[in-house]
């Protein structure tokens, strides 16, 4: 079985995007407002035709084909308010084509109780808080095992606690094997759960790969620790760019080697306490990507 | 397992829900909907509104007036008044709510991945403004007739517009006739509705749509220049609905309405079903 691999051409929303997705990766998709996240989504999920190009889902050109073993939480949770969590539930799983229709009642029990709406299922949706509602589309995504889920924003509205669960959610799909897109403005959300990230900028794509990867592509120079920080200043000044980082700290950058510097630190008779490989978080990568263009 | 084999296996599972259960399910949420169950509730007030209202002035002519000491007529003339508006208007709502207000809803999203295909998701649809139809049209039969035996009498038989009389059976052959047409004028409508409904997000503008359609139609239908335009309106067929209490019972009328609503059908079916296969959800 292949991965995913969707091919876009130009609509207005996503201008020709390549992104494949391996399987049972977690794939953090990013993006400013209306960087064509959820279009490419809703393409992905065929709930709207792609102008040009191709999507192939789970091996599928028709997307219909594969649906069956993919749940999705897209632009929000949509559900009927005078019905309960419950029935609203009873009628996406009526609708679910792998799920017996003996089992239907108690799957949407287990799926009640795994999103913690439990105590809730029975009251009218009406009445759910912002995260409930979440937690409500959450349940419905995962009503069945699946091979794919897409989660667009699902920490949208939640409480510390519902953020928790939907990581503890992602990483037991991840481990269960199934493969995981998440949209996300919360860097350190896809930054806690994610193996692949695709950064979107007005409907391209500006990065996308294993999340290791970019981040040490992205990672800058060397952070010394050492007490004699202005003749490490100075011992530097001629072989690369050193700067004052935190306290007690010279940053480098564009130098020689690593071992290099230690060295030329130490024949100048700097103590150095420590060296380290500045590791730049998601949130500078981010920055970094979308304001550049 | 080999990539072969996995294809395979994705290859036999299923890609829908069994029709039957998804038929039961969006007949569920129907009947669940609370302005279903008021609207079914005022439906049946109306023929008992009708019962009382004769019994008490008492006084005969007119289509209503025949009403009067002839019970079974009742059931007849109750869906006759219905037709011209209140039908319409429930049939207008339970397609309003089917695709647009599900689409508003964000509901129509959780279908579509389920995934339910988007011509089942048509029939389905189609079917539950059917039985809404079918519904309202059924409420206001039977209690049409429970309060035209209950409270006007005259249960030996049916007094026709003709003069004659028809047995309890013949009556009820009538009233069954009436409800058929009545439900076969409602699916057009309905399918028509459908079709806006397939266009738009705003439950309003189908609602609007619908009773625009009838009212335009009918003021369309009165003016004498334009009457080469009949044949082509739907409401023009709807004067035929007084036919089954004629004897000897004229079918010409009937037959050409419904032939006409099965037209107005296949169009607002097929407009449907092209702009639910391009729709975004």
């Amino acid at each position: 079985m292949r991965g995913l691999r969707k091919v876009f051409g130009a609509t207005v929303a996503v201008d020709g995007i390549d992104l494949e997705v391996p399987v049972g990766s977690v794939l953090g998709m990013l993006g400013p407002n209306g960087s064509g996240k959820t279009t490419l989504i809703r393409m992905l999920l065929g709930l709207t035709p792609p102008t040009a190009g191709t999507v192939e889902l789970l091996g599928h050109a028709d997307p219909v084909a594969a649906l069956p073993h993919v749940g999705a939480l897209v632009e929000g949770p949509g559900f009927h308010g005078f019905l309960s969590g419950r029935d609203n539930l009873l009628r996406v799983a009526a609708a679910e084509p792998l799920l017996p229709s003996r089992d239907i009642a108690a799957t949407v029990s287990t799926a009640l109780e795994r999103v913690g709406l439990a105590a809730a299922a029975d009251r009218r949706y009406r009445g759910y808080s912002l995260g409930m509602k979440q937690r409500l589309g959450l349940a419905a995504a995962l009503l069945v095992p699946r091979r794919l889920v897409v989660l667009d924003e699902p920490t949208n509205g939640l409480d510390p606690a519902g953020t928790r669960d939907v990581r503890r959610i992602i990483g037991e799909l991840h481990a269960d094997g199934a493969t995981v897109i998440v949209s996300s403005h919360l860097l350190t959300e896809v930054e806690a759960t994610c193996t692949h990230v695709a950064v979107l900028q007005a409907g391209t794509l500006v990065a996308s790969g294993e999340l290791a990867t970019l981040l040490s592509a992205g990672a800058g120079g060397l952070v010394v620790a050492t007490p004699d920080v202005e003749l490490a200043l100075h011992t530097l000044r001629e072989v690369a760019t050193a700067y004052r980082g935190a306290a007690g700290e010279v940053v480098v950058n564009d130098g020689p080697p690593a071992p290099e510097i230690v060295a030329r630190l130490v024949r100048a008779g700097v103590a150095v306490h420590e060296a380290r490989r500045r590791r730049t978080n998601l949130e500078d990568l981010f920055a970094r990507l979308t304001e550049e263009t | 397992m080999s990539e072969q084999a996995g294809n395979a296996a994705l290859e036999r599972t299923r890609v829908s829900a069994p029709i039957g259960r998804l038929l039961g399910s969006e007949v569920r949420w129907l009947l669940r909907r609370p302005r279903t169950l008021v609207m079914l509730g005022l439906f049946a007030l109306m023929p008992v509104t009708i019962a009382i209202g004769v019994v008490a002035s008492n006084r005969s002519g007119g289509l209503v007036g025949n009403i009067l000491g002839n019970g079974l007529v009742l059931p007849v003339v109750a869906l006759i008044l219905a037709q011209a508006l209140l039908l319409p208007l429930a049939v207008g709502m339970a397609a309003a709510d089917a695709l647009a207000g599900e689409s508003a809803a964000g509901t129509l999203r959780g279908l579509l991945i389920a995934p339910v295909s988007r011509l089942r998701l048509v029939g389905m649809k189609a079917f539950g403004v059917l039985v809404v139809a079918v519904l309202a049209t059924g409420v206001i039969a039977v209690v049409g007739a429970l309060a035209g035996v209950l409270l006007v009498g005259g249960t030996d038989g049916l007094v026709t517009l003709s003069g004659t009389t028809v047995g309890v059976g013949g009556a009820l052959g009538r009233i069954a006739l009436a409800v058929a047409w009545t439900v076969g004028q409602l699916a057009a409508i309905g399918a028509v509705a459908l079709a806006v409904s397939a266009w738009t997000e705003h439950p309003l503008v189908v609602l609007a749509s619908v009773l625009g359609m009838v009212i335009v139609f009918g003021v369309l239908g009165a003016i004498p220049a334009l009457d080469w335009l009949q044949p082509y309106l739907l409401t023009s067929g709807w004067s035929s609905g007084a036919d089954v209490l004629r004897d000897p019972l004229p079918a010409r009328g009937l037959v050409e309405s419904t032939l006409r609503a099965l037209c107005y059908l296949a169009l607002g079916g097929g407009l449907t079903v092209y702009r639910m296969l391009r729709r975004d959800a």
